[in-house]
């Protein structure tokens, strides 16, 4: 019979099997029968078990003792009881910060719901993963890309949806009102309603710029509420652009005059200095055509215009700033140092190293909060000889790329009607011009109020409004395949950057863009033919429930 | 650390004196090199931010003793300030707002505690019917328990998620942990290995006490496989508090993170995050493998050890 | 024969657990993929049936073949400078060194470190501006590049950063030396071999079954890397880092297109098989047993 004893002394192992050869060994203590070694110092084999031993008892307690999650600690005791709402949002730091008074705001002011702000990174796959697993939020706030794709698969809710359902007693009223003055155009609704201003229904009430309003619809119906808008400018450093004499461009021509003579590089070739890189911040890399009057996508006619004559032309100029004027290594490299520092005192604009800079309002905000001296001013969006010339564009009607975050209820969600409660109080002209203060990003309305344009922060904020209202102003792709096309973009922008061919990249990247863009259409086709018209709801979960 | 793993193998004992130094610096320089991105990491979480984001290559921080008003008392010792910003960094990391650390962990407990009782369980009863049965098909199908290791979990991910979907479990924690308690191929592979050393007598000897197979298991083979047992949930342990993948396809509230999870979410803010902070973050999620390797450290490799051995 | 019927059915019922686990959760899905990589499925609408149309898209999708190319490019790297590392640190550890199980200890730990931490870790080391490789590489004068932010140099740095975790690798490898009967070693010294002999014509051969199995498991590894590449570049730059794992991932979960996604997923596992099949029978030739 093998020997199961076990001596605390330490002198004879627990049992003398072990893992098969050629080890043999003793598991805990580590001493060997045939290596003749001592099973260690007498007792060292107990501590080693009871600190094991310990550890699992300190995870036990660890799990067992009741945690209340950060996120749920701020529910005052008088909040309990009431319906409670998750919403999932991008934004964290003074951003997060602004959403969440307004979230107070809305909590504080009736006794029925309680909306917990959740920040969440990487939102739009989680949002797509939780929505499509039939586990969503109540409100999740994504990017106006995403409004097609989910609008057209029917994973979120139209707001009109709950106007006719008949929601609270105040918004059927407001529903009928509107129906009744046949405002149910090939537009949808959403403007018009006069329930009062600054309180009430934020979403029948709103009055959205035509710009906004597009990114929000689709297909004629409203499916998401907007969470502040942006547009981009061209920012840059006054004392910089005196020092050449210079005014702030208004043509890419002089645009490239000014860049070039405040570039300085050092003697190993080193930019220490430059004057304007399409490659800083590098995110918007789908922008440039629009200074050349070229577009990406033609909605009509469902096709992708990457490869136009204005695109090409935008990507030359991109490619002869990377590599004939500065040098391809030189560029990546002085772009790649900022690589975490955008926003920060290190950033390449407030810090001085860069002289102009294609940045949204937010800029201004960092720029007062870490380097109040610095003088900078911005403009519109340069444009192309060309394009001045034809007239199209002017002061009112600047070119910009007008952007919005969006908020939306998904399908599925547990409790739409309270998150439809929450949208209206957000859609709020007050609420939103109160949050796009906090944000220093411009109003979404069409007339923005006084007081909004009085109290912001940011001096340069007339340019961005105009840029809201702006015919202009460009758009993302409303296509649901954006998100691909965009990282194709991407790819290719590096690409030119790096020394390819500009038209055989824009070539490979229209065709592979129309490709994604034809099956998604042809699959929709399919779909539709199989539907049987506007009941097919997505099938959730049984056990999350469809709706009601 | 004598051990049994020091035995030399023999034959190579007759190495010319010029040699040994050479291979000592080798030596030095292999463990230097592995120590060193674990070492930076934690040298850099209890850097100051403005430090971890220069050029210095030292291990310790640099802290300048803050200016004391004129005439206060003693200048405040290196340690007491490195102590301090060694509390400052880690303390700003569980108090993130937007990453909630404690609860992080405390899920991953919940999941690594679930997984390792179910693994051990379940391995250690299939595994009794792969050795102590003899039945036809036996060792065909143990080779199917092989072969299902080859399978990467990147092919079958998505359709776990769809298949999960419609059982409702996506939400819950329920895909991460439920399949453990149907076995795991390596589980049941050590647990087989360690079974097949265990003499027949005993069985036999069981059986003609009266003990079916299910007593045969569980007063023989259980009590005698407890420290190839311990191995299987050690390391099972590990495998959940590391599993990444899992959670990133299946979790989506982030009240549910766990570790590794919440770490990648928190590292990838909108915002961006300070440097030193997130390799506080990192250690933080390191120390209870840590811990766990430094207290049965020659188990872990002796149990990787036996994956090589030729069947 | 009525033992043995009993003795079959004690088997299968002992094992039954991993039978139903297999089923449900392995050759379930696997079928589920195969029926959905004909298909076109959003996760948000309900799949259409698309035909052989997702297979022949790979066929002309440039990220499709750049992702075959890195990921090829990243097993077949990690396979050869793995196994030659993972043999020469075992080699080195067995030598009569004091110290030694700390360094084993050292090497051995890196597989245990959650994969998020190592990765963190390593972009910290290879951070272009503050990273302490770059700023050793400044002191001593030599260039800095930009480790993960520069195509050329992004694919070798995760290289580079995988053989940190050879770990296991080494310890199958010690195992597999300890093995090695003494009398062969005794008999190699009495013909006069030196060191270098000796490892080329006894050790290499006695310990090949090991190189074996860390080769094969170094294949299956190296083509479904996943986690290293989306936490380190997130396939930057420019899909120089794209691997088979995560193109797969993007298109199920970011783009929306699960149907793509198991077609791709599909094509992933047939193509480990064949080449673990391939380096079973290149093996065969090389890998000499030493009887049961």
């Amino acid at each position: 019979m093998v020997r199961r004893a076990f001596f605390v002394d330490g002198i004879e192992c627990f049992n003398t099997l072990s893992l098969p050869s050629p080890v043999r060994f003793c598991v805990l203590c580590g001493s060997s029968p045939s290596s003749g070694y001592p099973a260690g110092v007498p007792g060292r084999v107990t501590s080693r078990r009871a600190v094991l031993a310990g550890m699992a008892a300190l995870g036990a307690a660890a799990v067992l003792w009741p945690y209340t999650p950060k996120s749920r600690r701020r529910v005052p005791r008088g909040g309990r009881g009431r319906v409670e709402l998750t919403y999932w949002e991008k934004w964290t730091g003074l951003e997060g910060l602004a959403l969440q008074r307004l979230v107070d705001r809305f909590n504080a002011s009736q006794e029925r719901v309680w909306v917990h702000l959740i920040p969440v990174g990487d939102i739009d796959a989680k949002a797509m993963v939780a929505i499509g697993g039939g586990d969503p939020p109540d409100l999740v706030g994504l990017y106006t890309y995403n409004v097609p794709g989910y609008a057209e698969a029917r994973a979120v809710m139209p707001l009109d949806e709950f106007v006719s359902r008949g929601g609270l007693q105040r918004e059927g009223r407001e529903g009928e009102r509107r129906l009744e003055a046949g405002t149910e155009s090939e537009r949808g609704v959403g403007g018009g309603g006069s329930g009062g201003r600054g309180e009430g229904d934020g979403v029948a009430d709103a009055e959205y710029a035509p710009g906004v309003r597009e990114l929000l619809w689709h297909e004629g119906r409203q499916w998401a509420g907007v969470n502040t808008c942006y547009t981009l400018g061209l920012y840059y450093n006054r004392a910089m652009l005196r020092e050449v004499g210079a005014d702030a461009p208004t043509t890419v021509a002089e645009l490239d005059a000014i860049a070039d003579e405040l570039t300085t590089q050092d003697a190993q070739g080193r930019i220490t200095r430059a004057g304007f890189l399409q490659n800083l911040p590098g995110w918007w890399p789908y922008l440039w055509p629009a200074m050349f009057g070229g577009a990406l996508f033609d909605a009509g006619r469902n096709a992708a215009t990457v490869d136009s004559p204005a695109c090409v032309e935008a990507f030359e100029w991109i490619a002869a700033t990377a590599r004939r004027r500065h040098g391809v290594a030189a560029t990546r490299a002085f772009a790649a140092a900022f690589g975490r520092s955008m926003h920060s005192a290190q950033d390449p604009f407030i810090s001085g190293r860069l002289a102009m800079i294609v940045q949204g309002p937010w800029l201004a905000n960092f720029i007062a909060a870490l380097n109040p001296a610095l003088e900078f001013g911005v403009v519109p969006l340069p444009v192309s000889g060309a394009l001045r010339a034809s007239g199209r564009v002017d002061d009112a009607n600047p070119v910009g790329l007008l952007e919005a975050d969006v908020l939306m209820i998904p399908r599925g969600c547990p409790h739409p009607e309270e998150a439809y409660e929450f949208l209206r109080f957000h859609q709020q002209q007050r609420e939103q011009e109160q949050l796009a203060l906090d944000h220093f990003k411009p109003s979404p309305f069409a007339a923005p109020s006084p007081e909004f344009l009085a109290r912001h922060g940011h001096p340069g904020i007339r340019v961005h409004n105009a840029i809201v209202g702006s015919r202009n102003a460009m758009v993302l792709p409303r296509t649901r395949v954006w998100k691909q096309y965009s990282d194709l973009t991407t790819a290719a922008f590096d690409a030119v950057w790096g020394g390819a061919d500009v038209k055989q990249t824009l070539a490979g990247l229209n065709e592979r863009a129309q490709q994604l863009i034809d099956s998604a259409e042809e699959r929709r086709r399919q779909r539709q033919s199989g539907r049987r018209g506007e009941s097919n709801e997505m099938k959730t979960s049984r056990w999350h429930g469809g709706l009601a | 650390m004598a051990s049994s793993m020091d035995k030399p193998a023999t034959g190579r004992a007759k190495h010319s004196r010029l040699a040994r130094p050479v291979l000592y610096v080798l030596l030095a320089f292999v463990g230097g090199l592995y120590a060193l991105p674990l070492v930076w990491m934690a040298s850099t979480s209890i850097k100051p931010e403005r430090e971890a984001l220069s050029d210095s290559v030292g291990l310790l921080p640099e802290l300048p003793p803050a200016p004391t008003a004129a005439g206060a008392g003693d200048e405040i010792s290196y340690a007491a300030r490195l102590a301090e910003q060694v509390a400052a960094n880690y303390t700003a990391v569980i108090d993130a707002p937007n990453a909630d650390f404690q609860l992080y962990i405390r899920n991953s407990l919940i999941v690594a505690a679930l997984s390792v009782a179910g693994m051990t369980i379940s391995s250690a009863v299939i595994a009794y019917g792969f050795s102590r049965i003899r039945w036809k098909g036996r060792d065909t199908l143990f080779l199917g328990v092989l072969a299902t290791m080859m399978i990467p979990f990147t092919v079958i991910m998505a359709p776990q998620f769809l298949l999960f979907k419609h059982l409702g479990w996506i939400g819950s924690w329920m895909p991460l942990w439920v399949p453990c308690w149907f076995g795991g191929g390596f589980s049941i592979f050590l647990l087989r290995q360690f079974y097949m050393g265990i003499p027949r007598e005993l069985d036999e000897a069981a059986r003609l006490d009266g003990c079916g197979h299910l007593g045969t298991f569980w007063h023989v083979i259980l009590p005698l496989a407890r420290p190839a047992l311990v191995v299987v949930a050690l390391l099972q342990f590990i495998a959940t508090w590391n599993d990444f993948t899992g959670p990133l396809v299946f979790i989506n509230h982030p009240s549910q993170y766990t570790a590794g999870l919440g770490l990648q979410m928190y590292q990838t803010a909108h915002g961006g995050t300070p440097w030193n902070l997130i390799m506080a973050a990192s250690v933080i999620v390191i120390a209870p493998v840590m811990v766990v390797f430094l207290l049965a450290q020659r188990s872990l490799i002796e149990g990787v050890a036996t994956q090589g051995l030729k069947d | 024969m009525r033992e043995s019927r009993r003795n079959l059915l004690a088997g299968l019922l002992w094992v039954s657990p991993w039978l139903v686990g297999v089923a449900a959760f392995l050759l379930a899905p696997l079928a589920i993929t195969a029926y959905v990589s004909f298909t076109d499925y959003s996760l948000l609408e309900e799949p259409v049936w698309v035909g052989a149309a997702n297979y022949r898209e790979m066929a002309g999708d440039p990220v499709f073949w750049k992702a075959v190319r890195n990921t090829g490019l990243y097993a077949l790297s990690f396979l050869v400078l793995g196994t030659v590392v993972s043999v020469l640190i075992a080699v080195l550890l067995e030598q009569p060194l004091r110290g030694r199980g700390l360094v084993r200890a050292i090497v051995f730990l890196p597989t245990l470190i959650p994969v998020v931490s190592a990765s963190i870790g390593w972009m910290w080391l290879f951070n272009a501006q503050h990273g302490l490789l770059n700023a050793v590489l400044g002191r001593v004068g030599l260039p800095t590049p930009d480790w993960l932010g520069n195509p050329t140099f992004a694919m070798p740095s995760l290289i580079l950063m995988s053989l940190w975790v050879v770990g296991s690798y080494v310890v199958i490898c010690t195992a597999a030396l300890r093995d090695v009967p003494a009398a062969l070693y005794e008999a190699a010294d009495l013909d006069g071999m030196g060191a270098l002999a000796r490892f080329r014509h006894v050790t290499l051969p006695m310990i090949s079954p090991a190189i074996l199995f860390n080769a094969v498991m170094s294949i299956i590894w190296g083509l479904q890397v996943f986690a290293v590449p989306l936490i380190m570049t997130k396939g930057g730059p420019n899909n120089a880092t794209v691997v088979f794992s995560m193109y797969v991932y993007s298109n199920a979960f970011a783009y929306g297109r699960m149907g793509y996604a198991s077609a791709l997923a599909w094509v992933q596992l047939l193509a480990t098989l064949a080449l673990t099949g391939v380096a079973l029978m290149i093996a065969r030739r090389f890998v000499h047993y030493r009887g049961a």
